[in-house]
């Protein structure tokens, strides 16, 4: 059965760049979302198992989606996207509930290499 | 130069999301090279791209940073690939929280003052503007930072008559610490023929997508 | 770098250039010195190479070069710092004749990481340069610049200040006495018959007799009174924190001084005199012109009552 999959950025063409780098060969169906109020609605409505959420973001940021997300109970594999590379920021997000981190820009490789490493490809 | 402009107003909406997150991954490393630098966590605000006239400098500026705001800056220019200025704007907050973190007593000496302004600044446009070229698989040049004013008004900032180019792209970001009142802005602007150059750039890099 | 230059031409380009070029690796041993290096610090390559920096030259900010130092390799990025915020890092004379009180070489310097295969730092590259020039330039062109503010403020003929800063200066010292509640008092002189002087001595004499005058009042008082030529014949004296009596004992001392002693001019004596008026700060003023226009009222009294005498606005008069 296809992993659904939520790709969560306010830039359409970040989202591109996301969805590009999924692994080929990956079973998956692949929603979006432009901020984290929206990214909430994919994943109150279940689709939303393994989550791609960037953090700067107008709205709600991903900092402030995850900490609903974990209040709610965190049924998904959240990886964060992010631009904002320090070591901080990636502390935070984990402490926070998320799996992983995957520094933008984006590739296959990184992408490939986190989702096995988790064990969900 | 009505080329530029042209070609800028008329960015389509993919090339204009290309620019921004190029952009939001050059400041990224900025942010993460000044929490680095400082041991504090850094955030970022989202990036602001406005083509303006350079007539429009100092009240774009002006809107940028806070209208009426007493401000010291740096200016850092660069060369090569793409060419134009990298402005780093302090509040007055800035220089005396930056002291304190770095390790200083106080502001008393000016010159120590300055240098921790243009260190600071040397390391936001450096780690931006190399983040960007990367992106964009060319190579920027640095000239050396000098002061460019303290504690003036930000309207006074620039001389849109000293500016050499009729238009600029002004891409703004702002660093915030935590639990600190310092607040820095960075300032790209380029020139009228690296608009050219860029946009020629963000076409080649949605073509490799 | 492309280059279809003989071998050698690029070492030997590094070695002369005429900047500083030189290179440690992470453990801060120097690893290149070129001829700059060199011949400034007195110590030639094979005598530094493989040291340690900091132990070859213990004059080095230590503290502040592994700073800048470790800021290039972990951000691999260039770093600079500038002669105007630290004057020199390597203290070397600067073999210029004529320095304007510059003691040693005036430096630039610039950090250059220099990467490896992997992207990693082994080396830092350090280029110092000589802006020595541009110091003392820089040096020259504020003293003219400071020369040329002063010389606004100032009367050309008497060397005292002009109308349009005393002016100035007036209207801040009276906001600052009205503020603090500070006293502030002001002299108002003209000259005696001074027409008289120009018609029979002529305007020659008439310059001079200006100067002298001036000298006279400015040696009568202190450096925080302000002396300046209100008119042709007119000077106006500011006493800051200074009260009636304390302005009268200044006005009658430089009465006396002028009149005691004549101008001489091109063999001749000029006898001169001067009429005085006085005015302080009282609450009935509301504006810094208040207190020249007292002063003048009571200016008009001394021409009046005889002229080469100090009179004092009195409140209410």
């Amino acid at each position: 059965m296809a992993t659904k999959v939520l790709v969560v950025d306010d830039s359409a063409m970040s989202r591109k760049m996301m969805i590009r780098a999924l692994p080929e060969g990956w079973d998956v169906e692949v929603s979006q979302a432009a901020n984290g109020k929206e990214a909430l609605e994919a994943y109150h409505a279940g689709k939303a198992e393994v989550m791609f959420l960037d953090l700067t973001m107008p709205v709600m940021d991903g900092y402030q989606t995850l900490e609903v997300l974990q209040k709610e109970g965190l049924d998904c594999f959240v990886i964060v996207v992010s631009a904002d590379v320090q070591p901080e920021a990636e502390a935070r997000v984990k402490k926070l509930g998320a799996m992983a981190f995957i520094k933008k820009p984006v590739n296959t490789e990184k992408v490939t290499e986190i989702l096995k490493e988790y064990g969900i490809l | 130069m009505s080329i530029s402009f042209r070609t800028v107003s008329h960015l389509n909406e993919d090339q204009r999301d290309a620019l921004a997150e190029i952009v939001n991954i050059g400041m990224g490393q900025a942010g993460a090279a000044l929490a680095q630098v400082l041991g504090e966590f850094v955030i970022l605000s989202v990036p602001r791209i406005r083509l303006v006239d350079s007539q429009a400098v100092p009240e774009t500026l002006a809107e940028l940073v806070g209208a009426e705001t007493t401000v010291s800056a740096i200016r850092q220019p660069f060369h090569n690939h793409l060419h134009g200025e990298a402005i780093v704007v302090y509040d007055e907050h800035g220089c005396r929280d930056l002291a304190d973190i770095m390790g200083h007593d106080e502001c008393t000496d000016e010159r120590v003052e300055q240098e921790l302004l243009l260190d600071i600044g040397n390391i936001l446009a450096g780690a931006s503007l190399k983040g960007v070229a990367e992106q964009l698989q060319a190579e920027i040049t640095f000239s050396p930072p000098s002061i460019l004013a303290t504690h003036v008004p930000v309207e006074r900032l620039l001389d849109p008559e000293a500016l050499d180019w009729s238009y600029s792209l002004l891409i703004e970001v702002n660093f915030t610490l935590e639990a600190r009142r310092f607040k820095g802005h960075l300032l790209i602007m380029l020139s009228e023929d690296s608009i050219d150059t860029l946009v020629q750039d963000i076409d080649a890099f949605l073509e490799s997508l | 770098m492309p280059s279809s230059a003989p071998e050698g031409l690029l070492e030997f380009i590094v070695d002369r250039i005429n900047v500083g070029i030189l290179a440690v690796d992470r453990a801060y041993r120097i690893i290149l010195w070129n001829e700059f290096m060199a011949s400034y610090s007195e110590r030639p390559a094979r005598e530094v190479l493989g040291r340690d920096l900091f132990e070859t030259f213990p004059e080095l900010p230590r503290k502040w070069m592994e700073r800048k130092i470790t800021g290039a390799v972990v951000l691999k990025n260039f770093s600079f710092a500038s002669w105007k915020q630290r004057p020199y890092l390597f203290r070397f004379s600067h073999n210029r004749p004529i320095t304007g009180g510059i003691d040693h070489m005036r430096q630039d310097i610039t950090f250059m990481p220099v990467l490896d295969d992997q992207g990693e730092v082994t080396h830092v590259c350090i280029y110092v340069y000589d802006v020595t020039d541009t110091a003392v330039y820089q040096a020259m062109l504020q003293d003219a610049l400071r020369q040329l503010a002063e010389s606004n403020n100032r009367d050309g003929l008497t060397g005292v200040f002009n109308r349009r800063y005393l002016e100035e200066s007036l209207e801040y010292e009276f906001t600052r006495a009205r503020r603090y509640g500070h006293r502030l008092s002001v002299l108002l002189l003209d000259l005696d018959h001074f027409k008289r002087i120009n018609d029979t001595h002529g305007h020659l004499a008439g310059d001079e007799v200006l100067r002298q005058a001036a000298r006279r009042i400015a040696s009568a008082v202190r450096n925080v009174d302000v002396v300046g030529r209100y008119g042709g014949e007119e000077f106006l004296v500011i006493l800051p924190e200074t009260d009636g009596d304390g302005a009268h004992v200044v006005a009658e001392r430089i009465r006396a001084l002028i009149a005691e002693q004549p101008v001489i001019y091109d063999d001749t004596a000029i006898d001169i005199s001067t009429s005085i008026g006085l005015a302080t700060l009282d609450e009935h003023m509301a504006a810094y012109t208040d207190l020249i226009e007292r002063a003048d009222g009571a200016l008009y009294r001394a021409k009046d009552n005889g002229r080469n005498q100090v009179v004092a606005h009195t409140p209410g008069g």
